[in-house]
């Protein structure tokens, strides 16, 4: 059973059962829908979907310049893997081609999302109001996947979030559910004052990067201090390690929710309530794992991703390759439908690559607590095939017998013939989107 | 076990209002709306007693308030705002009550959001009529109920519904058809076809019709299912595809349960409703009783004395409507009788409903004031006698007339039989008086009742 919701009325002198404004009320008739659509099998969700996938192929075709040159036909749900894929450079050179010249009506107002731009120039997206419904609903459904008690404080820290406090979590709930309070902190304080800022909040719930967490954890244990009431972590935007949960789970006891989405199509996939792998939100969108012949993979095998918006009818975005890397797993135990996702790679700029070419997410991963308790926070960056820069940033400098303890740590952890040279950096800063990357390769985007 | 899982919801084919939109659903507004508040069900559902108890005072606070303010009667009637601490003090509003003071039941200031007022009417198993003022809303809560207990029953919308019930008399007797189920359903799925048929049709001919039509369920009033479910055993032919036979409207005598699972094997569903309130209870998903919707009426059993009756004992059924902001009822009277049960074994914290007695006026009473409602049966008391149609009317304290329509007089052994079969189920001390009748008129409602008293 959920922890049951507080809905929010917006109908006079109707208190119970509520009935939220609008827009409100399609996140719930939404959710209503999602809570039974998990459960379909996997064919039948996909049958479902396909349908969508239908209508939403003929609109590009039909309304949308872009598309109409590059499928030459009317394509069917049965020839998507037939179709090119969308590449970021595209978003970026075509973007106005890629508008619908007649958007569907009803979609709710327009509006442009422009990307961070992690790397290279940032992408523009436009949306309709729709996503923002759907956006809604998936978020309530995250939080009833993992029965969060609504009435506690929300913690987020994020890049650009501003500073301040809400009597609600956020657009999400607000009309919908009633919540506890929300504060919000940008990332920019180290580990120990955001520390001290969160502890007053007492937050249940602490919404933040995994690379965040991973040093506030830490710098918890160190202090040997304690969030109290801390129920979970929810991280987003960065992939997500083991040593962050057993870092989260060594400092506060709790487990880590981790959800993978993007600024241009929004949630793709939430992580299942029962297990530590994700589900694909198959109602929003279609996720294919392909491998370098473009075929879909199997279960157990890594590919690139690619992602069809179901519902956004202002810019489709019709197998766009989104740039990150996910291993395809097997059917869920817990017996929901929604395709499940082993692991979030990572994107194209974390990939390794070999001397003999071949493409790879390294695990670099130090244990800085047992291991180099003087380094602070690193960064790898593979500057060409056979070189790797090590950015350290130390408390105190490190020996050389300590530095080639690392270096031999470093390279028993990667392939042959590359070479690891070290440099000292008083911080590594975020990159843009807030998001810390424990490795780069300038290489792999070349 | 997972409710969401297998409440039937795969076969639900929700209607998009959104251009470009088939999946998920967005339906048209109130559909949505329908949506939204059964979410909340399929959690209010499952929370303890006492708390559900607290968000529906919440809901009441906010009636009785809207009541005192802008509505004559209460005004008058009560001389002060009622709060909930003070509801068990507030005087019972009776039918006649209902009838005698409509204008003065009035809302003066039915809050716009809560769409049209119009007028509900209902014959009344008494025959004498009664009409209430409901608002859209109301009316889209009740769908709501009704989609709940689609989920509760894990029923197939994509089958064929047909319904049994009294029509307007004058039109014709081939059935109407329409392509979907009905105002629940209408604007949020497509469903199975429906199929509606009077009352006054012939049974071999309904349950001929019936045959062909090969609806996935069957809803009617009890004693139109006991009827048809008889006359398939005697004909020993089954209805073929029929998972679900629903009824509503008239006591339910746990025999008819039986009769259908013998006759056809399919499961009998009940609910109780009136047309003043909509659904009162739903019958569990898991048990043979009631579960009260609690999220839209408070319902009370009370005793004589106007105090709450404990689980087991029968008492005067009294119900406020939490949201008809248009005609509130609050502590209305609706003259049936019914006894609360224990939590149900199912988790639910919705009350529980034991048993619906059935209406005053189907009520035997003794000289001591002692009150009784007995079952004779359906089927077993064919068996004692072959009898076409039957009523037991309890004319004095000591005597019951035993109505019956046979093809001849019984023999003497059968007649004596039966005066048996009826002293074994009544109260000692009474008398059975057999009196042969040409026919015997269904009443307007189509509810013919096997027991009445004249003297309750």
């Amino acid at each position: 059973m959920n922890t049951p919701w507080t809905c929010l009325s917006a109908m006079p002198g109707v208190a119970w059962p509520a009935v939220p404004a609008f827009d409100q009320t399609y996140a719930l008739a939404l959710l209503f829908q999602f809570e039974r659509t998990q459960w379909l099998p996997a064919a039948e969700l996909r049958r479902r979907a396909d349908a969508q996938l239908e209508a939403l192929l003929g609109f590009a075709y039909d309304t949308v310049p872009y598309y109409r040159q590059a499928w030459g036909r009317r394509p069917v749900p049965a020839q998507l893997a037939e179709l090119p894929l969308l590449a970021r450079s595209d978003l970026q050179s075509h973007s106005p081609e890629l508008f619908s010249h007649d958007p569907a009506r009803g979609h709710g107002a327009m509006h442009e999302v422009r990307t961070s731009g992690s790397v290279g120039a940032p992408v523009l997206v436009m949306k309709s109001a729709l996503q923002g419904i759907l956006w809604r609903a998936l978020t309530l459904r995250d939080h009833r996947w993992h029965r969060r008690d609504m009435a506690r404080a929300l913690a987020v820290i994020r890049r650009g979030a501003g500073s301040g406090t809400a009597a609600n979590w956020g657009s999400a709930t607000e009309g919908v559910v009633q919540t506890g309070p929300l504060a919000v902190h940008d990332v920019d304080r180290d580990a120990d004052e955001l520390l001290d800022w969160l502890k007053p909040h007492r937050p249940g719930y602490l919404l933040t990067y995994p690379s965040l967490a991973a040093e506030l954890a830490r710098r918890s244990l160190e202090r040997g201090e304690r969030l109290a009431g801390l129920l979970q972590v929810r991280t987003l935007g960065e992939s997500l390690d083991e040593e962050t949960r057993a870092l989260c789970r060594d400092a506060w006891g709790v487990g880590i929710a981790d959800v993978y989405s993007s600024e241009e199509v929004g949630y793709i996939a939430l992580q299942c309530p029962e297990h530590e792998h994700y589900h694909v939100q198959a109602e929003s969108l279609l996720v294919e794992i392909l491998n370098e012949r473009g075929e879909a993979c199997r279960p157990g095998e890594t590919g690139k991703m690619v992602v069809t918006d179901l519902h956004n009818f202002a810019m489709p975005l019709v197998r766009y390759d989104i740039g990150d890397y996910a291993e395809v797993g097997e059917p869920c135990p817990c017996g929901r439908g929604l395709p499940v996702l082993k692991r979030i790679a990572g994107r194209v700029r974390n990939m390794l690559v070999t001397p003999q070419g071949r493409r790879l997410w390294p695990t670099l991963g130090l244990r800085k607590q047992t291991e180099v308790p003087k380094v602070r926070q690193y960064q790898f960056v593979q500057k060409a095939l056979d070189l790797i820069e090590a950015r350290m940033v130390v408390s105190e400098p490190l020996t050389p017998k300590e530095e080639e303890f690392l270096r031999q740590r470093i390279c028993s952890r990667l392939p042959e013939g590359i070479r690891v040279v070290f440099s000292y950096l008083p911080a590594i800063p975020r990159g843009a989107g807030g998001k810390y990357e424990e490795f780069l390769s300038e290489v792999a985007l070349r | 076990m997972r409710p969401e899982k297998d409440d039937g919801f795969a076969t639900w084919r929700l209607l998009s209002a959104l251009p470009g939109v088939v999946f998920p659903a967005l339906p048209a507004r109130d559909a949505a709306e329908a949506l939204a508040v059964l979410d909340q069900l399929a959690a209010s559902q499952w929370l303890p007693a006492e708390a559900l108890r607290e968000k529906q005072h919440l809901q009441l606070e906010r009636v009785l308030a809207h009541a005192y303010e802008t509505v004559p009667y209460y005004r008058a009637r009560w001389g002060r705002p009622a709060d909930v601490s003070r509801f068990a003090e507030l005087p019972l509003l009776g039918k006649e009550d209902l009838r005698g003071r409509f204008e003065d039941l009035g809302s003066r200031a039915v809050p716009a959001d809560h769409g049209a007022v119009h007028a509900s009417s209902t014959s009344g198993s008494t025959g004498v009529p009664v009409r209430v003022q409901k608002t859209a809303f109301v009316d889209r809560l009740w769908n709501a109920f009704t989609l709940r207990d689609h989920l509760w029953h894990g029923r197939d919308l994509r089958e064929k519904l047909f319904v049994v019930r009294n029509r307007t008399p004058g039109l014709a007797q081939a059935p109407e058809r329409a392509q979907n189920w009905g105002p629940a359903t209408a604007a949020l799925c497509a469903t199975g076809e429906a199929l509606l048929l009077g009352t006054e049709t012939e049974l071999g001919a309904l349950l001929g019709r019936i045959a062909e039509e090969r609806p996935g369920y069957l809803l009617a009033y009890p004693l139109v299912v006991a009827e048809l479910a008889r006359l398939s055993l005697a004909k020993g032919e089954r209805l073929q595809g029929l998972r679900e036979v629903r009824t509503y409207g008239e006591r339910l005598d746990p025999e008819v349960r039986e009769l259908c699972r013998r006759a056809w094997g399919a499961k009998l569903t009940d609910h109780y409703s009136t047309v003043e309130l909509g659904y009162l209870a739903l019958q569990c998903p898991e048990h043979e009783h009631y579960h009260v919707q609690a999220e839209g009426v408070l319902l009370e059993v009370l005793d004589d004395a106007g105090k709450p009756c404990a689980p087991g004992v029968p008492g005067r059924v009294v119900v406020t409507s939490l949201h008809n902001f248009a005609m509130p009822l609050i502590r209305y009277e609706l003259g049936d009788f019914a006894e609360l049960g224990e939590p149900c074994p199912c988790g639910r914290g919705l009350p529980v409903l034991k048993r619906i007695n059935g209406r005053t006026h189907a009520t035997l009473v003794t000289r001591g004031g002692e009150r009784y409602w007995p079952y004779f049966g359906w089927v077993g008391i064919l068996d004692v006698a072959p009898l076409l149609q039957h009523q037991f009317i309890q004319k004095r304290y000591d005597l019951i007339e035993a109505h019956i329509v046979t093809a001849g007089r019984l023999p003497a052994e059968q007649e004596e039989a039966l005066r048996r079969h009826l002293l074994e189920r009544l109260p000692a001390g009474m008398r059975v008086e057999l009196v042969y009748r040409e026919r015997i008129e269904v009443p307007p409602g189509g509810k013919l009742q096997q027991f009445f008293s004249e003297v309750a």
